[in-house]
């Protein structure tokens, strides 16, 4: 027998025990998913999974148009060798245009692999070193053993060249090669991400978000046994699945604003101890950025071993200010804000631990409905003076229950910051004619920040009442100045039966300039940049409309490098203002260095809770100035006509 | 609870909401008016402090609702005809707009007036007698008049609801009619008017009655009273507290507005509008108490300036509204500056009561520091970025005039610089605030150094500017400042180039010790005197006072001057007038101060350790010699254009080189507030 017939019967018996044991290894992984809690099985979405790796995935990796390079021609390469490898060793095709197809793909992903291995020398901190620092000299074994295998087949090299000696370095490396790119798709190696990941782009409990968008929590049945996640078993099995389709890429961590602070969250770390928490073990193994201040190989977890306090600390969870940057970052689709969430939820709803000003919150919301702790009957003190049009039935006191537009106010109500905002907007919708009206007392909290804090139950009763205080009443739109109130209204209150055509007054002020309904000096020379808020960008995809009003008085933005949906969040989402976990530094603080980066005055801003943290950094800095305001400043008033109302 | 919450909590009065708490209470304006109609200049400072925000505005102190209650000695708004109602309906419209609420103040006077001008009335009290601080002579007032006065208040009321007004406040307050009647120290009747509670509160009662028969239930009638008289004679606190009980319990009332202390003395009027010498917010028990004792809401001025001071007393529940008057007079957009989180750029009233003591005069009432106020026409409050070029002004001198026109011209945009040889801003200011009680006056330079320093101009302290420095600096406008210097030398027999004699301000500011045995001569009988005489009470020298004028202290206001003889009267200092300083000289270690009564011409002498003159202020004009003749306007100010609020016309034109104004002492003495106005309309269109 010669070193290459050798190799051909070899190669058929290995490739096929590789592929039993990746069988084997698969089976064991979905076993360890279908621990986790029914969801619906979305069958249909495997038959997308091409379409949403080359369209949804592609379109977040390439962000980087590096590794996006990279990735087409290792993974490009690695598919299309696997393909023509099994149909040549396993089936015995022995077509010569498959061994010249496959003499190609593997030399793709050679030099894929050389990128890959080039990135690694100096690999940034956000990649996870360990077994991902010998993923690239396993693909490039792979890749070369094949491609040399190759060669004697197409004719280039004469059969049985190098003889015994290469036949056994070769099997060497095909062993190797073959372990680690199949096996180790279900046994836990680095290629895991490809085969969990796969899967999870089919089966995602988000469907919706392929094409779409998907930011909105989702609801939980309040009588269920267990509220929230507390230990792995909790969650979906599909969430399961999707922690396993992390690639450790570190993009989330670049994007967490309370990891850049110094606070104890890492994105990655907390999926991945997910995984930990899933499969069972410790955390020793992890090789890439720690929680801030927390030491690695310090905590162990079990599928049914409580997560908080064992796996992850309390902290790390409220760490979270729920900006979606991560998830947003996220080539795998991974939803890192709702497994935290579900894990806040047990914390709050079973053991009452919402941690500093958080219960306290709650309790105010609960008893006031607003999460200072006011008295309802002071929601309209602000406008005392505004002579507003409100939504009743007392004729006397001139209430109405139809107008085009319903204003939502929000508890910007209570803040004297926001209220200017308030007040700018409500001279803007009166310049403009619109016919609006408020709910008065009988607005409460749109519930953003009890949901963000774990409180379904206050959330889902906020909801309730808005909702049934608003179906008393006709309108065509809300506006609202709070793009928190604005997604929970917008997405999240569908569920409860909900459904109203929402905008905030970015969107619904830029339509108004553009039908010359509003008219704005645009001659205003003003070096100022604009913050997004999460939750009007990330969260709801409008980066558009502020950045229209704005130019639309002449400014010339200076953009911030991390702008429209890399914004940096301000940290004011999520309740991490409550639960104010410490770091080294403050959010809003660099979120202000990042303003002051662009040499701006003033920045512009489109969100009460992000006006409020930006302007509690210290002075001197920039002016923080809500895009209402700035309009006011623009306007240009139809002379002739009194407005009604203070401007103060 | 947030830092200003309590301030923002709307109220009811009947049927309005007050959008807050804060309340410009009522006091004479002294700008009403031909014949007691408002015009523009009033109309605008109230619709101003509407437009900063202020929750309600009283207006129009002690507005007539009779012809024999004399208006035109304060300009005071006349409602005793119908003519008032369309001027009404500007005002109200102008206060509306801004989501503010307006009152007018309604009274007859009666003995508190002057009859010697206007219809010459013959004024009337209850039982004829005189008031002192008016020299007020006065018939008794007879049962038809009363009927007819009655008719008036009712017919006044109805012409402040006919114009748009949100309502009246009646004032029983100040020893009015009403509170005439009430108080026992000037009803002495016999009738069914006077001796028992029920009649001594009859007068009162009727017109209420008749008030309400006129305007309906639903339109805002308050009442405002005092507190407690402080006369042994008069009413005192219980007595108030039965008082307020007794016209709440009618209930035809929708508020009171309650001020500590009678008025009828000159000792007594200096706490109804407390200076700098007092405590803050010193009569709020007496408000409190009659909240005890009512059950609708009460309001309560004075002393009364800072937010978080009107927070605390809002929050612990004493009144229900703050008066913040004078506060709203230094700077009527407090309110939104509260609001716009700019609590430092808030003017605060610093109780000088330059606005009163003018009030008393006669005069219009205008604020020390903010030269805008009442002058919203011409002046503005918040000064606008220029459009025009930006100037390089430079200031020189960082008294009130400079540092005015160095924030004026900052806010306006331009590269300003302001040079002060002293280590610290303020000018006299800063000498003025060393006497005891004068603290506060300090007040004005700390806001001044707060804004420039917010504008960000260059500020250089401790250095003395010269005519190579300022020629060096290539300014396009430079400005002048410097004040001046006591004027010692003017009577050469006085010995100041021996050494003999020391300022006021040698005194004030600490370069000279206090003396055992010392002669303050003080021609001027401004502040500067009085201060330098307590000052040196305070520090246990042995003080006469004396001046060549009719009394010392002869120019110090109405609310100012009794607190400072209350201060030097209890240190023993002697005050002796009519006496003209003639000449010192050495004798042995002591001084000898020669005196010569201006009258009988008899010299007498004193002998004493320290001589101290007031002789006011000699205007420092060197370097402004220097600079004149190479500046393009020669040193001048077109008055032309100054005075009627425009630009200065070389302003428009081209030229090369620099413009140089001076403004303040170094000019000519005159004031604070002078200095400050001429800076701002100077100022305001470079």
């Amino acid at each position: 027998m010669s070193s290459s017939e050798f190799l051909s019967h070899f190669l058929f018996t290995l490739i096929s025990f590789a592929l039993l044991l990746t069988l084997v290894g698969a089976v064991k992984r979905m076993l360890l998913w279908s621990q986790g809690q029914s969801s619906t099985i979305h069958w249909l979405g495997l038959l997308q999974i091409p379409r949403r790796y080359l369209v949804d995935l592609h379109h977040v990796v390439a962000r980087d148009k590096y590794m996006s390079n990279t990735h087409v021609a290792t993974a490009g390469g690695f598919v299309l060798s696997s393909i023509l490898i099994i149909l040549l060793y396993v089936f015995q095709l022995t077509l010569q245009i498959l061994t010249w197809a496959l003499l190609g793909s593997s030399l793709l992903m050679f030099i894929g692999s050389i990128f890959v291995m080039l990135r690694r020398r100096n690999p940034p901190p956000n990649l996870s070193l360990g077994k991902w620092q010998r993923l690239p000299k396993s693909l490039m074994v792979f890749s070369l053993s094949f491609f040399i295998l190759t060669l004697p087949a197409t004719g280039i090299l004469p059969s049985d060249t190098g003889g015994w000696l290469l036949a056994l370095l070769l099997v060497a490396g095909i062993i190797w090669g073959i372990g680690e790119m199949f096996c180790g798709m279900t046994w836990g190696g680095p290629m895991k991400h490809a085969f969990a990941g796969a899967l999870h782009l089919g089966l995602h409990r988000r469907q919706e978000r392929f094409g779409g968008q998907s930011t909105g929590l989702k609801a939980i049945d309040l009588s269920s046994k267990k509220l929230g996640v507390e230990k792995p078993i909790d969650f979906k099995w599909n969430q399961l699945l999707s922690f396993d389709a992390c690639v450790e890429c570190g993009r989330c961590e670049n994007n967490c604003p309370a990891f850049a602070a110094g606070q104890p969250l890492n994105p990655k770390k907390l999926i991945q101890d997910m995984v930990i928490g899933m499969a069972g073990g410790d955390d020793a193994k992890f090789a890439g950025s720690p929680y801030p201040g927390i030491k690695v190989g310090t905590h162990k977890g079990g599928a049914i071993i409580p997560i908080v306090n064992v796996l992850v600390e309390s902290e790390t969870l409220w760490s979270c200010t729920t900006c979606r940057a991560c998830v947003d970052a996220c080539p795998m689709m991974i939803e890192h804000v709702d497994a935290i969430v579900d894990m806040r939820r047990f914390e709050t709803m079973e053991k009452g631990q919402t941690p500093g000003k958080g219960s306290e919150i709650l309790e105010n919301l609960s008893a006031t409905d607003n999460p200072n702790g006011f008295a309802p009957s002071t929601r309209m003190n602000w406008a005392a003076d505004q002579n507003l049009t409100v939504f009743g039935h007392n004729e006397k006191k001139q209430q109405v229950t139809q107008a085009d537009v319903l204003l939502w106010v929000g508890d910007a109500a209570f803040d004297m910051r926001n209220q200017r905002t308030l007040r700018a907007m409500i001279k803007l919708l009166r310049a403009a004619k619109v016919d609006f009206a408020v709910l008065g007392d009988a607005e409460c909290d749109s519930g953003d920040l009890a949901r963000r804090l774990g409180d379904e139950a206050t959330f889902q009763r906020l909801a309730n009442s808005n909702i049934s205080t608003m179906n008393k009443y006709s309108f065509n739109t809300i506006v609202t100045a709070d793009p928190h109130a604005f997604h929970c209204i917008k997405n999240e209150y569908g569920e409860f039966g909900g459904n109203y055509n929402v905008m905030h007054h970015t969107g619904f002020f830029a339509e108004l300039v553009s039908q010359q309904k509003i008219k704005l000096d645009n001659s205003k020379e003003l070096a100022l940049t604009y913050h997004d808020p999460c939750y009007l960008g990330r969260y709801n995809g409008e980066y558009d409309a502020p950045r229209f009003l704005l130019e639309s008085m002449g400014v010339k933005i200076k953009e911030m490098e991390r702008s429209k949906s890399t914004a940096r969040c301000c940290g004011g989402g999520g309740g991490a203002p409550v639960t104010d976990i410490p770091g080294k530094q403050r959010i809003p603080d660099m979120r202000m260095a990042d303003v002051i980066e662009t040499k701006a005055e003033i920045v512009a801003v489109a969100c009460p809770g992000c006006s409020a943290m930006l302007e509690g950094v210290v002075e001197p800095r920039p002016e923080v100035k809500d895009i209402a305001e700035l309009m006011l400043d623009a306007l240009i008033e139809d002379t002739g006509e009194d407005m009604v109302g203070a401007q103060v | 609870m947030a830092q200003f919450d309590a301030l923002f909590q709307p109220l009811k009065i009947n049927q309005l909401t007050i959008r807050n708490r804060v309340v410009s209470t009522a006091h004479a304006e002294v700008y009403a008016t031909e014949g007691g109609m408002t015009t523009e200049r009033y109309v605008k400072y109230y619709e101003e402090k509407a437009k900063g925000g202020v929750g309600l505005s009283i207006c129009g102190g002690s507005s007539v609702v009779s012809i024999d209650s004399p208006q035109d000695w304060w300009k005071s708004v006349n409602l005793s005809t119908d003519r008032i109602i369309p001027h009404f309906q500007n005002l109200a419209d102008a206060v509306h707009k801004h989501g503010g609420k307006i009152m007018i103040q309604i009274t007859h006077m009666g003995r508190r007036s002057r009859w010697d001008g206007g219809n010459w009335s013959t004024l009337v009290s209850p039982s004829g007698i005189r008031e002192p601080v008016h020299r007020a002579t006065c018939k008794t007032i007879e049962v038809e008049e009363m009927q007819r006065i009655v008719g008036d208040y009712a017919k006044a009321a109805g012409r402040a609801k006919a114009g748009g007004l949100d309502g009246i406040e009646l004032s029983a307050v100040h020893q009015h009619l009403i509170d005439q009647f009430w108080s026992p120290r000037v009803n002495q009747r016999d009738d069914e008017y006077g001796g028992s509670f029920e009649n001594r509160m009859r007068f009162g009662m009727e017109v209420l009655h008749a008030i309400r028969e006129e305007v309906g239930r639903d339109f805002a009638v308050g009442l405002r009273i005092c507190g407690d008289e402080f006369h042994p004679d008069g009413l005192n606190h219980d007595d108030m507290k039965q008082v307020a009980a007794y016209y709440d319990a009618t209930g035809l009332l929708d508020f009171f507005s309650v001020i500590g202390s009678g008025c009828d003395t000159h000792n007594t009027l200096a706490n109804v509008i407390p200076n700098m010498s007092y405590p803050p917010e010193p009569f709020l028990h007496l408000a409190a108490g009659i909240k005890e004792v009512v059950n609708v809401p009460v309001m309560h001025a004075q002393n009364i300036k800072d937010p978080n001071q009107a927070q605390r007393i809002l929050e612990a529940g004493y009144v229900d509204f703050v008066g913040m008057t004078r506060a709203h007079i230094a700077d009527p957009h407090l309110i939104a500056k509260i609001k716009l989180n700019q609590i430092d750029q808030i003017k605060q009233c610093v109780g000088a009561n330059y606005c009163i003591d003018r009030q008393y005069q006669g005069l219009d009432v205008l604020c020390i520091q903010n030269a805008a106020t009442s002058r919203e026409s011409t002046m503005p409050h918040i000064i606008e970025k220029t459009e025009g070029k930006v100037r390089k002004v430079v200031i020189v001198g960082g008294g009130p005039a400079g540092m005015e026109a160095a924030r004026v011209c900052a806010e306006r945009g331009h590269d300003v610089t302001l040079i002060e040889k002293n280590p610290e801003l303020g000018g006299q200011i800063t000498i003025a605030s060393k006497a005891p009680q004068r603290d506060q006056i300090a007040g004005i330079t700390r806001w001044f150094a707060l804004e420039l320093d917010r504008l960000g101009i260059d500020l250089r302290l401790n250095t003395a500017a010269d005519e190579v420095m300022i020629r060096d600096l290539n300014a396009d406008v430079v400005i002048l400042a410097v004040g001046g210097q006591p004027f010692l030398a003017q009577n050469p027999h006085w010995g100041q180039e021996e050494g003999l004699v020391v300022s006021t301000w040698d005194i004030l500011s600490g370069k000279v010790a206090p003396g055992k045995n010392v002669l303050v001569y003080d021609t001027i009988c401004e502040f500067s005197g009085l201060s330098a005489a307590d000052f040196l009470a305070q520090n246990g020298s042995l003080v006469e006072m004396v001046t060549d004028d009719i009394k010392p202290g002869a120019a110090v206001g109405g609310t100012t001057f009794p607190t400072y003889y209350r201060s030097l009267y209890e240190k023993d200092v002697i005050m002796s007038s009519d006496l003209i300083l003639e000449k010192v000289y050495r004798e042995g270690d002591k001084l000898v101060a020669v005196l010569e009564n201006e009258y009988t011409g008899q010299q007498e002498e004193r002998v004493v350790d320290q001589v101290v003159i007031e002789n006011g202020v000699r205007p420092d004009e060197e370097i402004y010699l220097q600079l004149k003749s190479d500046s393009r306007n020669k040193g001048q100010i077109d008055i032309e254009a100054l005075y009627a609020a425009l630009p200065q016309p070389i302003l428009s034109e081209e030229g090369e080189g620099y413009i140089l104004y001076r403004i303040g002492d170094c000019v000519s003495q005159r004031n604070t507030h002078a200095a400050i106005y001429d800076a701002l309309r100077l100022c305001k269109d470079f």
